[in-house]
């Protein structure tokens, strides 16, 4: 049971019963503020019938050509409301946005130990397209998994053909 | 430099500017100081490099060269734009942000066709919230390029001034220029120039300010509406049908998109109520129904071919009951959904509250709550979702409903879950049995044994679902210890004693080994430690929390707030430093976040950044802070050198007490006290309380550090202006016992500790419980003596007044002391005797300093008139006296604290306990190192701080 919302400022004061989990990261404020400027249909708050948060998912719309997708930067649902299918709801908006946006895929990334999240992106029809070497700074540095989905635009599906070598960091983007 | 720009003039300058912009990115500042000097030997004209060398200065603190320099180039009228831009920096730096309008317009003077420039003086007026320059600013920039967005600027910026500008507090200024938004909107519309989604928002914006909720909902159905694209329906046409009160349309909108997702929430309310407002309506439309329906229609609901409208609770049940039909049979979701089983508690709620019977429609409403909890009690959201609804029972229907529900989950005092889910279940009913206000007025025996088995069942948990987690999993079974240390929280109030609230430390510390992730078990551990007067303890937890960035205003009660109290002032100065340094630099860089959207046509969300920005500027927390650390500073002052450079003016003085905001996330706690079903903490009337508490406190501080700032003026002016800051001075303390005793008249009482999740009680009331203003008041009544030179009998009796004021806080220590070290439970007591110690070393702290103010006013030199000289003399013996006393005074504090046993005996007791609760028993033994670990360091600060006052007053007046 979910109010599904555009993310606004105030909400940053109450997500702390979301950001306080350890997998999910606190920004500076301008990061979010960039994003609620520059992306604000790509940034929306699940609110329980009670009014707490439940999660969000922040995205944005980037890339020339066919290299056009979405992206999503974070997506957190708080350990209370976690097994309801949030996060795929959320994922859903994020995805319309980019249809609506006429991209060619959307993409991620996520930590290769987050079995759990990249099995739900798996369900959710995402692929695994490469292997970002040591991505998240960390002891020790962490892989990421670049994992994406095509859209309906990009009918021949080749934004979901997978690299056979692994990047590193800065060839991505 | 985010945003370095190219030299246009050549690319040899730009070639040796070069190292400057790497050295300034890298924030090597002296380095791009000395690569400037070199460029300019060789061309000692060149703008930017003087624009760069001043940023460098700035940045390396040199302020008044800084300043020098960007003068005389700003008075060469620079106009290239990367020139320009290093100058916008300084300024910004510098929060000079009117300079740089002024900047921009001298600059397109010289350049008057440059776009550039002219996108720059726009956002400077952005920057500055001019509303008018920037209407202004961007026609110009429309007139030269026409382009929509600049068009969308100036209509933007009318908008503000209806909004924000003149027609804040003039209806009919407002209404004139919403109406000049409209019209400009309209031109561009008739036009056919409308061809973004921003645009459109915009025109909306300015219709829905108008409550023009039809021509709003004309513009929807219009191709305008086809652009759109990214804002979901709901977002403009739901709202704009309720505000329009066309129930039938809200109904039938309603509907359609809950059958497509039924666990839109939003949705869901909004369709109830429809129903509810098309039965009250109903009598009055009767005759005019056909007509009614024709004008909806018209509106274009091309849904009603499909859907009728549900007027009557039964339709809306019918309407319910299909979607659970339907949604059960939906073999796609793989998840239950909640949604329409939420919907009959809202229908349930609905028909109560007009004073219909639900069981004919709904059955009894308690079985609601048993079907609810068969279906989603295995899901740890369940007891939120009902949270919300236990009001549609009555006391003692809930206490019925929690024992059933522990009933029908099957584990009974001997038994164990058998799953996973059973315990998730098992879990839920325990929580919502404390909600119901079952475990409210039960015996100790009671909550003790009922401890034991929470304690044992979230060790059975672990053992069983727990082991081979990763440390970022939370524990399957934490749930049971969370709920276990609450109910110790109650032991802890009800018995006065500190006892269970160790257990609990000892309990939560055994959890965080298990799962070091659970942010609700270190929330605890910071607050319990506090109680427990253990600031050290308690930061260790916090800084297990890595709480940074705007948490830093969010959460800065739990720990922020407390730490001085607690004597860990090293800990509270990094602590403030750190809080300050957000808020200052947030602050400049939040202009920032308007120009983004203006840049990126994202208008429906400028007002509420600058909703935002004013929020983040007004926090309580802010303001409070920046007040802590100057006291901070000064007690902790050492020297009278350092005495003169703190800065003592909190947040510039910039400080709109009207407009303080309390910005606390206090829902972070988990919490299942009766309390909250009553709504949200945010709006209990104990917060309210407690906020204004908080805000009288920070008046009281403010006025003191106000009074200190001014008398560093005396100290420091000449004869001619002293005087002017010696009245400046009496009108504060004035003010100052004003304030004082309105508050005090006040008779705040305590806030309740009742609920765990509460914020602890405000500093307020220690500060209130012993004379602390007092005494600081008459001390700064003598400074004003001796400033105005004028010696009476009063100044004698003062200066006496102010050694036994200063002695009976002395005695009043060694008393308390002393009882607490009789007491048979010295720990419960500890964190308030801690904080009338750390409150009395601040008033000795503070009118050592004064003292010293005084004194140096005398050394000053002075006419030699004898008369001059006796008073004096006369001032200088008093003072002296009162210098001696305290020397007297603060060695007996120490002997004082020497004395104090601070944990006292812990009772055998706790190690049974312990051994009860099948716990570690040495686990108690890091709790209590902890405990006497943070005791040692507040003891110590605190003995530096006295000890260096001593010296200080040694120093200035021969004993």
């Amino acid at each position: 049971m979910t109010t599904l919302r555009p993310f606004t400022c105030n909400d940053l004061y109450k997500f702390n019963n979301v950001n306080l989990d350890p997998l999910t990261e606190t920004y500076g404020l301008s990061f979010y503020m960039q994003y609620l400027a520059h992306w604000p249909e790509y940034f929306t708050v699940a609110e329980s019938p009670s009014g707490e948060i439940m999660g969000y998912i922040m995205g944005k719309a980037e890339g020339h050509g066919e290299n056009w997708h979405g992206h999503v930067t974070a997506l957190t649902v708080s350990l209370e409301y976690r097994r309801l299918g949030l996060a795929a709801t959320l994922m859903n908006c994020l995805e319309d946005v980019s249809e609506k946006k006429r991209a060619y895929f959307v993409d991620l990334f996520v930590r290769v130990s987050n079995k759990v999240a990249i099995n739900m992106y798996t369900n959710l029809g995402y692929i695994v397209y490469r292997t970002v070497l040591e991505y998240y700074s960390g002891d020790p540095d962490e892989n990421a998994y670049d994992m994406r989905k095509a859209l309906s635009r990009d009918v021949k599906q080749k934004s979901v053909i997978p690299l056979s070598h692994p990047v590193r960091p800065e060839d991505v983007e | 430099m985010a945003s370095r720009a190219h030299v246009q003039d050549n690319s040899v300058v730009e070639r040796r500017l070069r190292p400057v912009y790497d050295w300034l990115d890298t924030g090597n500042n002296k380095k791009a100081l000395q690569e400037c000097d070199k460029v300019l030997k060789k061309t000692p004209n060149l703008h930017c490099a003087k624009a760069l060398k001043a940023l460098a200065l700035l940045r390396i603190g040199k302020e008044s060269e800084c300043t020098t320099l960007l003068n005389n180039l700003v008075a060469e009228k620079p106009s290239d734009d990367a020139t320009l831009q290093a100058i916008t920096l300084c300024y910004r730096e510098l929060q000079h942000l009117d300079k740089i309008c002024t900047l921009y317009q001298t600059a397109i003077q010289i350049d008057p066709s440059n776009e550039e420039l002219h996108t720059h003086l726009f956002m400077s007026y952005v920057r500055i919230s001019d509303f008018r320059m920037q209407q202004q600013s961007a026609l110009n920039l429309y007139k030269l390029k026409p382009k929509n967005p600049y068009y969308c600027w100036a209509v933007m910026s009318v908008i503000l001034q209806a909004t924000r500008g003149q027609g804040k507090r003039d209806p009919q200024k407002k209404k004139v220029l919403l109406s000049l938004a409209e019209r400009m909107m309209d031109k561009q519309k008739t036009e056919d120039k409308l061809e973004a989604e921003p645009e459109v928002q915009l025109y909306l914006i300015i219709l829905e300010l108008q409550e023009k909720y039809e021509e709003a909902l004309a513009v929807l159905e219009s191709p305008l509406g086809t652009m759109l694209t990214c804002s979901p329906p709901t977002m403009y046409k739901l709202p704009y049908l309720i505000k329009m009160k066309r129930w039938r349309g809200v109904n039938l909108f309603c509907k359609n998109i809950l059958t497509e997702s039924m666990d839109r929430w939003d949705v869901w309310k909004e369709y109830i109520n429809s129903v509810f407002q098309l039965m009250s309506s109903k009598p009055h439309v009767n005759n005019h129904m056909d007509e009614n329906i024709k004008t909806e229609n018209s509106a274009g609901n091309g849904e009603n071919e499909f859907y009728s409208v549900d007027d009557t609770p039964e339709k809306a049940h019918e309407f319910i009951c299909s979607i659970v039909e339907n949604g059960a049979d939906n073999g796609k979701q793989r998840y239950l959904l909640r949604g329409p089983y939420l919907a009959r508690f809202e229908l349930c709620s609905h028909l109560i509250k007009v004073g219909t019977d639900t069981t004919d429609l709904l059955g009894e409403t308690m079985e609601l709550f048993i079907e609810y909890f068969h279906k989603f009690g295995h899901k740890s959201c369940c007891v939120s979702d009902l949270k919300i609804y236990l009001q549609l029972l009555d006391s003692d229907k809930r206490s019925e409903l929690a024992t059933r529900l522990l009933r029908d989950v099957g584990i009974s005092a001997t038994s164990v879950p058998k799953s996973e889910h059973q315990m998730q279940r098992h879990i839920c009913s325990l929580q919502i049995s404390r909600l119901c206000g079952n475990q409210r007025n039960l015996s100790s025996d009671y909550l003790q044994a009922m401890v034991t088995a929470l304690s044992l069942h979230y060790q059975h948990g672990y053992q069983t679902y727990g082991t081979n987690l990763l440390p970022t999993d939370p524990g399957p079974s934490d749930a049971y210890a969370i709920l276990a240390s609450h109910v110790l929280y109650d032991l802890a109030i009800a018995q006065n004693s500190s006892q269970p609230l160790v257990c609990a430390l000892v309990l939560l510390e055994n959890l965080l080994r298990n799962s070091p992730s659970n942010f609700n078990a270190k929330l605890l551990c910071v607050k319990f430690y506090h109680l427990l007067g253990c600031g050290a303890g308690a930061h260790h937890w916090y800084e297990s929390l890595d709480i940074k960035h705007l948490q830093l205003d969010s959460l800065g009660y739990i720990h922020c707030s407390q730490l001085y109290s607690r004597g860990m002032f090293t800990l509270a100065a990094g602590l403030y430093d750190t809080t300050l340094k957000f808020f200052t630099s947030n602050y400049k860089d939040s202009s920032d976040h308007l120009t983004f959207s203006y840049k990126f046509g994202s208008f429906i969300k400028l007002e509420e950044f600058m909703d935002f920005r004013e929020r983040l500027n007004n926090s309580l927390h802010y303001v409070t802070t920046a007040v802590d650390k100057i006291i901070l500073s000064l007690v902790q002052c050492s020297s009278i050198e350092n005495l003169y450079s703190i800065d003592l003016v909190p947040k510039d003085n910039k400080i709109e007490w009207e407009e303080l905001r309390d910005n606390r996330d206090v829902s972070v706690h988990l919490s299942w006290d009766p309390e909250r079903i009553e709504g949200s903490m945010e709006d209990n009337l104990d917060m309210k309380l407690l906020v204004e508490q908080d805000m009288a406190l920070l008046r009281l501080r403010f006025l003191l550090v106000r009074s200190f700032s001014i008398s560093l003026d005396i100290v420091k002016s000449s004869d001619g202006v002293r005087s002017k800051h010696v009245e400046d001075l009496r009108d504060v303390l004035k003010d100052w016992k004003n304030t004082h005793s309105k508050v005090a008249e006040k008779h705040y009482k305590m806030f309740e500790t009742i609920c765990v999740a509460y914020p602890l009680p405000s500093h307020l009331h220690a500060y209130l419980e012993l004379p602390f203003s007092e005494c600081l008041i008459r001390v700064f009544d003598l400074f004003c003596a001796v400033a105005t030179e004028v010696f009476t009998d009063d100044i004698s009796a003062l200066s006496k007044d102010v050694c036994t004021s200063l002695s009976r806080l002395v005695d009043n220590i060694s008393r308390t002391i002393k009882v607490q070290n009789e007491s048979k439970d010295c720990l419960w007591n500890a964190a308030n005797v801690l904080e009338q110690v750390v409150n009395t070393v601040e008033v000795f702290s503070l009118t050592t300093l004064v003292c010293l103010l005084a004194h140096d006013l005398l050394k000053l030199p002075q006419g030699s008139k004898k008369s001059k000289k006796k008073v004096d003399s006369a001032f200088r013996d008093r003072l002296q006296e009162v210098a001696v006393h305290k020397k007297q005074q603060m060695q007996k504090i120490e002997e004082s604290l020497d004395a104090w046993n601070y944990l006292g005996e812990f009772s055998d007791n706790l190690t049974d306990r312990l051994a009860a609760l099948n716990l570690n028993v040495n686990g108690q033994d890091s709790v209590k190192e902890q405990l006497k670990s943070s005791h040692e360091i507040a003891l110590k600060e605190i003995r530096i701080v006295l000890r260096s006052k001593v010296k200080l007053l040694s120093a200035s007046f021969n004993s």
